[in-house]
């Protein structure tokens, strides 16, 4: 019957591969490719009212000095959030994959939890958190701790805090599907070998782990980076990061082409990270593998 | 069996059942930008059910601010996301210079008599007023009399401050300029004094979390409109509204019908029923507390005005000289600001 099925198919001359491709290649090239090439056409122009051709906004962007420290702190930021991310995120994957398999059901849901809630709910809840009045300040002020509320929202250091809770459950999903997938004998070999935990943990968990760790690293750098609302409600607008600058130049002041430039640096810039970091990756997973 | 005949067959008569509920939708159908927060829940409340009671037109409302609505218009290039538009006077004139607007007939209306004659001109229809001063927490300050004692303690240390994205935010910063040697056309002076005091102010927070912070705290005075300082003493939070010394500023609201929508008659119906004396008596009440565009209408004694006569004793600004001066503007408080 299968086979039969297969040789009509063929027969008929449909349903090759490729085709079966065929309508998410369409829909990334008319909803992503081509705005795309929009936005990068729009940025060759002089003028808000796109009727002057040329390099103006790019040389104006490039240009400012300014513009350079904005998108050193929001590759910093994202940078920074990563490394709190992992910290915090690769001891619980160790956790996770010696619990038992109905208690890493329960994990997985709390893991996944924060994804459930919208994103603007998350953010404002880390107002109320962080605030001069907020939970962590009375908490520290009722036990005597500090003698006045600390300021933690509107900092970088409040913005990472929360970052990292809110990006965590990208990080933790590629890492616990590639971690409870190793093989569990391999640290009992390592054990029996003479490898101390600490040994088994960085010589064998964690390059075997690398391909999850870089993946996961890979989604919270670029949504962090990118998080326009977090960075802004939460980080305030003395934080400045290149989101922020799109949207005052797209939709407070209409200059499309400045927008449409300093998307294509934070386009590049992010991409240039993340093809750095997935290069490395390959080659501490090679160094195990091959 | 499925045969491909079959499967077109039934998914032309699903994609033709989906179009059917547009086609009836569009016969009194209408859709309207409205501001988030207490613009969108008194029009909401009011404003949709007096509209299909009326006229037997279904509201749709679309929650965006003044800006937004503008970059939404104009990125659909002549077909309009929404039917019409509501704004401050700033973006009203990128608009107009933009050609997003239908030219408007105020004769149209029925209730053109009732409203003052400057508020309707050949692109829209006055439908409010809103009034931008100094909000303070009473509990935590006393109260300050002008925009100076802002830069000044205690206030400066609980200070949050927005920047030009906003019209609010712009007409604020040129008061304080003013204070300070400034004018409409040069903030300068505002950017120096609020740069001096940087260290001590509580919050530099985007517009819209502005409401927000104060709720919690993080700040317990900023500059606002009057609307913000009454849906916030609706919600228990303790806040007071001050008109500064040399004046609290104000700016008019507008409805224009969007260029390119096919509901215009149902926009006039729309405008219509927004200035009828129902309406506005009801929008004039707690807690939504707008100024009346409606001359049959009282203005309740809580209200900053007594009458709309009022507003020629208010601060008012040209915005067709701040508007050209607004991107430089931003770019300025950036730089200033920056960490």
């Amino acid at each position: 019957m299968k086979t039969a099925l297969a040789l009509r198919m063929k027969g008929a001359g449909y349903l090759g591969e490729w085709q079966l491709a065929l309508p998410l290649t369409l829909a990334f090239a008319s909803l992503f490719l081509a705005p795309l090439l929009l936005l990068f056409g729009v940025s060759f122009f002089n003028d808000d009212k796109l009727t002057e051709p040329g390099l103006a906004q790019w040389g104006k962007f490039f240009g400012d000095p300014f513009n350079y420290k904005v998108i050193a702190d929001t590759l910093l930021l994202g940078v920074k959030t990563v490394a709190a991310t992992v910290l915090v995120g690769y001891p619980l994957a160790l956790v996770f994959i010696d619990l038992s398999a109905r208690l890493q059901r329960v994990l997985l849901f709390v893991i996944v939890m924060p994804l459930l809630l919208s994103v603007v709910v998350r953010t404002f809840a880390w107002i109320v958190v962080l605030g001069h009045e907020g939970l962590i300040n009375t908490l520290l002020l009722r036990l005597g701790l500090i003698g006045e509320p600390l300021k933690l929202l509107q900092t970088e250091l409040g913005l990472v805090i929360s970052l990292t809770q809110i990006e965590m459950p990208l990080m933790l999903l590629p890492l616990i599907s590639v971690m409870s997938r190793l093989e569990p004998n391999l640290r009992d070999a390592a054990a029996a070998l003479g490898a101390s935990r600490w040994r088994t943990l960085f010589t064998v968990i964690v390059p075997l782990s690398m391909p999850g760790l870089v993946a996961g690293c890979l989604l919270v750098f670029a949504s962090s980076t990118t998080a326009f609302i977090s960075q802004t409600v939460i980080g305030g607008v003395r934080l400045i990061y290149l989101p922020l600058v799109i949207w005052q130049q797209s939709l407070v002041v209409f200059n499309w082409p400045l927008a449409a430039v300093a998307s294509m640096a934070l386009l590049v810039s992010i991409l240039t990270v993340v093809a750095a970091l997935s290069y490395l990756g390959r080659r501490a997973s090679g160094a195990i593998h091959g | 069996m499925f045969t491909r005949r079959r499967v077109l067959a039934g998914a032309t008569a699903l994609g033709g059942a989906a179009l059917l509920p547009t086609i009836a939708a569009a016969k009194g159908g209408l859709t309207a930008a409205i501001y988030p927060g207490t613009w969108e829940d008194a029009y909401r409340a009011i404003v949709i059910p007096a509209l299909k009671k009326t006229y037997d037109v279904d509201l749709e409302l679309q929650p965006l601010f003044a800006v937004d609505e503008v970059a939404k218009a104009k990125a659909a290039r002549g077909a309009p996301p929404f039917d019409c538009f509501v704004l401050d006077p700033g973006p009203r004139i990128t608009a107009i210079e933009a050609g997003l607007f239908e030219k408007f007939d105020g004769k149209k209306l029925s209730n053109a008599s009732k409203v003052p004659s400057a508020f309707i001109d050949e692109w829209g229809i006055c439908v409010g007023a809103q009034v931008v001063g100094i909000a303070y927490n009473p509990k935590k300050l006393p109260a300050p009399k002008g925009w100076k004692d802002l830069l000044t303690d205690p206030w400066v240390s609980r200070l949050g401050i927005t920047g030009f994205q906003t019209t609010f935010g712009t007409v604020s910063l040129i008061e304080i300029a003013k204070q300070f040697g400034g004018s409409e056309t040069n903030i300068d002076p505002a950017l120096v004094e609020l740069k001096k005091v940087l260290p001590k102010i509580a919050a530099v927070g985007q517009p819209a979390a502005m409401p927000g912070l104060f709720q919690q705290g993080q700040c317990d005075v900023m500059y606002t409109n009057t609307q913000t300082v009454a849906t916030l003493k609706g919600k228990g939070v303790d806040i007071e509204f001050v008109k500064p010394e040399s004046g609290a500023v104000a700016f008019y609201t507008t409805l224009h019908i969007a260029k390119g929508s096919d509901a215009i008659d149902n926009a006039y119906k729309y405008f219509d029923t927004v200035v009828s004396t129902p309406v506005q008596e009801a929008l004039t009440k707690p807690p939504y507390n707008f100024l009346p565009a409606n001359k049959d209408v009282p203005i309740p004694p809580d209200l900053p005005m007594k009458s709309l006569d009022e507003m020629s004793t208010y601060v008012l600004h040209d915005w067709a000289k701040i508007n050209p001066l607004r991107a430089g503007w931003i770019e300025k408080f950036n730089k200033e600001m920056a960490k």
